[in-house]
Order: structure tokens, then C-alpha cells, then sequence
């Protein structure tokens, strides 16, 4: 085979660069749904530790 | 579950080419080995076009429905087609180093539109950061994706329109792809590596638009907190700030001891 390394680098890189941008996009991903499931949760936390946000009123009495 | 099956498919068949075009297909009585590289660039190019022709649809479909769905399908279109017209420059370099003699060449329409259409994109990206506004940045993300759409048919016409180093396309017109300027093998390597890398893409698309839209969701959520936390600063302030200025501005010192105990006033 001629011009083994040209074949490699073009190859190798090609094919390489798609996997490690997958497993990138994976790990990206999945970082997304983790916040995403922690956003989702606190604001259920919150609303059980405060049932009613405080009123202007309150602080006058 | 679907797209995970979608993606070790596209892995299979990605394999499955490149044995295909690397082991299987004799290599070219010119070109040597190193024409086995166009298998994979000319698959990227073709993939790289139809990315940023779905961003430009896209974009497109944003302007006339409002759907910020469009805007992560037009985001999803520009990111992957940066990669693959990254990758694509690269099969190009490594196969026109031993044939042309040469890595790059400015002189030639191809190698220089290919070149802005990198740029192009990798500026569509870098504009979407410039707001947190996601209606805003999805108006002129479209605006400049329809824009830099423009420079597809420059680059794969630039064979065609001008002279260059680059080669005519093999498959050009409907009679070239019946009787391509190919032996037919060549043609089924490039075709098996066209569907594996189509899969690829239609995988990575499906992940990045999912990805877009959690980034979407997650920007609304940190905006409505920001929001929220300071509508409650505000009421735990607020009424501190009115009595102390009603204490203030009362004319007489006995006034400002009665306010506290008639807040109805």
C-alpha cells in the first residue's frame, strides 16, 4: 500500500473525530438531564419548605 | 431507545465502509492508495451541505412559525456541519498531498469557498452567543444562517464556474450518475461510505437537537429563578424601605411612633 500515512490521517481523523464528537455530545447530554432533573426538583422543595411567598404586608405588622 | 439502536447501526456501517474501501476495492492505477481518502471526504462534504441547508430550512421555518424547535434543529444543522466540513478539509489535505503535491492551494475556487464556508458557520456559532435572549438570538441566527446558506451552491458549483486545481464532480447530473466517471466499485464504496455517514449524522443530529433543547429549558429555568429570587429580595425588603421612609418624612416625633401601631394608616 503507497502512501500508508496520508490513508491513516485521513482515515484516523475522519472516523475518529466523528466518535470522540459522539462521545463528547453524549457526555453532554447527559449532564443536560442531570441539571434538567435538579432544576425540576428544587423548585418542588422549595415550594413544600415555603407554602406561600412572604407578603409586603407582613413585615409592616 | 430507538436512537441508541440508530447509533450502533451507524456505527456497524461506518465499519463496514471503511473495511469496505479500505481492504476490499483495488486502489486506483493514478491515484495509488491515497484515492481510498475520497471515500470519506467526499461522504463529509456531501453531509457537511446538507447540514447547513437543514440550519438554513431551519432557520427558515423559525421566522415564519416562531417554534423555538427550529432554532435547535438550525443550531444542531450548523454544529455537526462544522465538524464535517472540518473533517471533509482534512480528507481533502491528506489526499492532495501525494496526488496534487500539495496541501492547499488559495488559488483554487473550491479549497477557498469550502474555507469561508467554515468560517461562515463557525461565525453563525459564535453569534448565537452573543445574546441570552433565545427569541432574539433565534432571529438572527436564521438571518445569517439563510445568509451564510448562499456560499453552498458557490462552493459546489466552483468546479464547474471556474477553473482550479479541484476535479469536477464524478456525479454531476443524473446521466454522470448513471454513468459515473468511476469504475463501478469506487462508486459502491463511496455510496456504503455516503450511507454510513449519513446514519452517523442523522444519529448526532437527533442528540444534539435533544441537547438543544435541554440547553433551552435549562436558560428559561435559570432565568425564571433569577426572577424569582429577585421578586422575593424585593418583598423582603420593600417593606422595611416604606416604613423607615414613612418614619422619615412624618413631621412629628410622636407620628412616627403611633405609624408602627396603626399600619393601616
Amino acid at each position: 500500500m503507497r502512501d500508508v500515512a496520508f490513508v491513516i490521517a485521513g482515515y484516523g481523523v475522519i472516523l475518529g473525530g466523528l466518535a470522540i464528537y459522539a462521545l463528547i455530545l453524549g457526555r453532554r447530554l447527559r449532564n443536560a438531564r442531570r441539571e434538567a432533573s435538579s432544576v425540576a426538583e428544587v423548585p418542588a422543595e422549595r415550594d413544600a419548605e415555603q407554602p406561600s411567598a412572604p407578603s409586603p404586608s407582613r413585615g409592616a405588622e | 431507545m430507538r436512537t441508541r439502536i440508530l447509533g450502533f447501526g451507524a456505527l456497524a456501517t461506518v465499519a463496514l465502509a471503511a473495511m469496505f474501501g479500505l481492504f476490499v476495492v483495488p486502489a486506483d492505477l493514478n491515484q495509488g492508495d491515497a484515492q481510498r481518502i475520497m471515500y470519506v471526504h467526499v461522504a463529509s462534504a456531501w453531509i457537511a451541505y446538507l447540514s447547513f441547508i437543514v440550519t438554513a430550512l431551519a432557520g427558515i421555518g423559525w421566522l415564519v412559525r416562531r417554534d423555538l424547535r427550529f432554532d435547535a434543529v438550525a443550531l444542531a444543522g450548523a454544529e455537526i456541519g462544522v465538524i464535517f466540513t472540518a473533517l471533509a478539509i482534512w480528507g481533502g489535505m491528506m489526499w492532495a498531498r501525494p496526488v496534487w503535491g500539495t496541501f492547499w492551494q488559495w488559488e483554487d475556487p473550491r479549497l477557498t469557498t469550502t474555507a469561508l464556508l467554515l468560517a461562515l458557520y463557525i461565525g453563525y456559532l459564535l453569534l448565537r452567543r452573543l445574546s441570552d435572549d433565545p427569541r432574539r438570538r433565534a432571529t438572527r441566527a436564521a438571518v445569517v444562517g439563510l445568509v451564510a446558506a448562499v456560499d453552498i451552491p458557490i462552493v459546489h458549483f466552483s468546479v464547474i464556474w471556474w477553473r482550479g486545481l479541484h476535479q469536477a464532480p464524478t456525479f454531476g447530473s443524473p446521466d454522470r450518475l448513471l454513468h459515473p466517471a468511476a469504475p463501478m466499485q469506487f462508486v459502491a464504496a463511496l455510496l456504503l461510505m455516503l450511507l454510513a455517514v449519513t446514519l452517523a449524522w442523522l444519529y448526532l443530529m437527533i442528540r444534539r437537537y435533544q441537547l438543544a433543547r435541554l440547553e433551552t429549558l435549562l436558560e428559561e429555568a435559570a432565568r425564571l429563578g433569577r426572577l424569582r429570587s429577585a421578586r422575593a429580595s424585593v418583598a423582603r425588603t420593600a417593606p422595611v424601605d416604606i416604613t423607615a421612609a414613612v418614619d422619615a418624612a412624618a413631621p412629628q416625633p410622636s407620628r412616627s411612633t403611633s405609624s408602627a401601631e396603626e399600619p393601616a394608616r
